[in-house]
């Protein structure tokens, strides 16, 4: 099962079938319990950022197939406002909500594999990678 | 971090505007004043009285502020006058040699 | 993540011994469980899952529904997780801050350091202590021959980084000044126009310089805007404050500076400080300015290097350890 599955996120609502999806597909390629928690909290991470600062996006999912491992390619992509200084938001301490752990840097503890392409004017894309243990 | 500084604003007339601090002027609470104080000296020939009867501590920093307000009165024709300034805070005027280019009402003496 | 395999099975027996006894030693293996935990970065949700598996194997008919709330809980400690250790990583950078402050505050010292004058009947004490690790206080000898000591303290607005920076530039542009340059009001005037072109706005320098003619035995000084020093008169052992007036550096550019003059006599002394010590708090109020002199009376009879170290002492335990602002202290004492 290699396709794409795609969630549209334009209500806060959204989120969560974002969320849902994302935990089936990762149930299914065999992410144990904790893992399974975490992926769900970085998509969640992701959907919301879109949903606030984007109005609209989408977060698709993709199994990952390698030589000796399984995992889940998380995609979230929006036509928003782009990310003007993007080593800025990606550093410890920097908070748009007031509080620690959240943003961008905590997907990156979440997941295994991180990338973002954003430009001011054109969009952010961003993919995050967690393999099975 | 110390916020004590708390600064009210209000015009006296078409020409003159009354600053009335309180508390104290360090580092920290700085900024806050320069924030207030410098946005009103560029509105060309107003008088700007800062009134320090209630501010218990100042040091170099508030200084500053007082010297930035200054320069900016003088790039945009307006007066600073400070008035009842404890004694303490005075004295640091005078010997940093302020006062000679400041304007400083010293008749009435304030502080707590 | 961490890939180190948490042991369930230790988990599991503590549990299962705390649920039997409820005795306190099994809390306390617990601590040491969770303190080798988080030296292995094992997060709180991972923590929670041990814990439900530990419960399913001890319980294999708890209700569905503890098994839930636990998973619910699950998602709900990953935040905390990822606080936690978004702290961790600042944590380890404001150590990293923290040192390559050092190496500048090294730096600052080896590249702004100054020596002391080393004349026959003239003895001289100097300290100086940055509050912080960078000295936003500046002392200055000159000594070229053997006929006069000059002396600048200064005191740069502020503290730490931006106050040693602009310290520098004076210590460079004195550095530059010319032989015919090197009276007190001249060089005033040249450092108040380099300072005025160089810094922000709102900040300035205050400054004195004086210079002791040996062979007149004439102190010639000028003031810009600096905390006043201290004469001491032998002959009548009195105390004066150092009366001058100037405006501090970098406001105007066209500045000048008045010279005083006074004259040297045996066993007389000259004391230079900055607002550091006169800043001194005493519990709630500030100390007086008698009280200052109260203390530099007590150590004055001393050689002056041991006087300015028994000063620094008194008022770093005033202060309880803990200096508010950079404290500096000179003290010249004309010995013959």
């Amino acid at each position: 099962m290699n396709f794409q599955t795609c969630v549209n996120i334009q209500k806060e609502w959204d989120i969560v079938g974002a969320r849902q999806l994302g935990r089936d597909r990762a149930k299914e390629i065999g992410f144990g319990t904790v893992d399974q928690a975490r992926i769900a909290t970085a998509i969640s991470e992701l959907a919301r950022n879109i949903y606030l600062y984007a109005g609209t996006g989408k977060i698709c999912f993709e199994m990952m197939n390698d030589i000796n491992q399984k995992g889940l390619l998380v995609i979230a992509t929006d036509n928003g406002p782009g990310i003007k200084d993007i080593s800025q938001v990606m550093e410890d301490g920097y908070t748009t909500s007031g509080g620690l752990g959240a943003g961008l840097p905590g997907v990156k503890r979440l997941m295994d594999e991180f990338d973002i392409i954003s430009d001011p004017g054109k969009g952010t894309e961003i993919r995050a990678i967690k393999w099975v243990r | 971090m110390n916020m004590n500084l708390e600064v009210e604003v209000a015009e006296k007339n078409k020409t003159t505007v009354l600053v009335l601090l309180t508390g104290e002027v360090d580092a920290y609470t700085a900024p806050k004043l320069k924030e207030n104080l410098l946005p009103l000296t560029k509105k060309e020939g107003t008088l700007i009285e800062v009134n320090l009867e209630n501010v218990s501590y100042m040091d170099s920093t508030g200084l500053g502020v007082f010297i930035s307000a200054l320069k900016s009165t003088k790039a945009n024709n307006s007066q600073l006058k400070l008035m009842n300034l404890e004694d303490r805070i005075l004295r640091l005027f005078e010997i940093t040699g302020l006062d000679s280019i400041i304007t400083i009402d010293s008749t009435v003496r304030g502080g707590n | 993540m961490r890939n180190l395999k948490l042991d369930i099975d230790n988990y599991r027996n503590l549990l299962k011994q705390y649920i039997k006894f409820l005795d306190e030693n099994a809390l306390y293996q617990a601590e040491q469980f969770s303190k080798l935990s988080i030296q292995h970065n094992i997060s709180p949700e991972e923590i929670i899952n041990v814990h439900i598996q530990a419960l399913k194997e001890l319980y294999p008919d708890l209700p569905k529904e503890v098994d839930y709330s636990l998973n619910f809980l699950l998602e709900t400690m990953i935040s905390y997780g990822l606080a936690y250790q978004e702290m961790q990583s600042l944590r380890e950078q404001q150590l990293e801050l923290k040192s390559e402050i050092s190496v500048a505050a090294n730096m600052q010292q080896t590249l702004l350091s100054t020596e002391k004058p080393n004349i026959k009947g003239v003895d001289i004490g100097a300290i100086s202590v940055p509050a912080n690790q960078m000295n936003g206080d500046y002392y200055h000898f000159v000594s070229d021959n053997q006929q006069s000591i000059g002396v600048a303290i200064a005191d740069v607005i502020g503290k730490g980084i931006p106050a040693a920076l602009a310290m520098s530039m004076i210590k460079y542009s004195m550095d530059s000044f010319s032989e015919s340059q090197r009276n007190p009001c001249s060089i005033l005037e040249n450092l108040n126009r380099v300072v005025e072109r160089n810094v922000d706005q709102g900040m300035f320098i205050t400054m004195f310089y004086g210079l002791y003619n040996l062979n007149s035995e004439t102190f010639s000084y000028a003031s810009a805007g600096h905390e006043p020093g201290l004469f001491y008169h032998a002959s009548t052992n009195e105390f004066r404050e150092i009366k001058t007036k100037g405006l501090v550096l970098g406001v105007s550019k066209d500045t000048t500076y008045q010279q005083y003059e006074i004259e040297i006599s045996h066993g007389d002394m000259i004391i230079l400080l900055t607002d550091g010590v006169t800043e001194c708090r005493v519990g709630n109020r500030f100390i007086e300015r008698e009280e200052v002199l109260e203390v530099i009376k007590k150590y004055i009879h001393l050689p002056a290097q041991e006087a300015v170290e028994q000063v620094y002492k008194h008022f770093e335990r005033l202060q309880g350890f803990q200096l508010r602002d950079d404290f500096t202290l000179i003290i010249i004492r004309k010995n013959v």
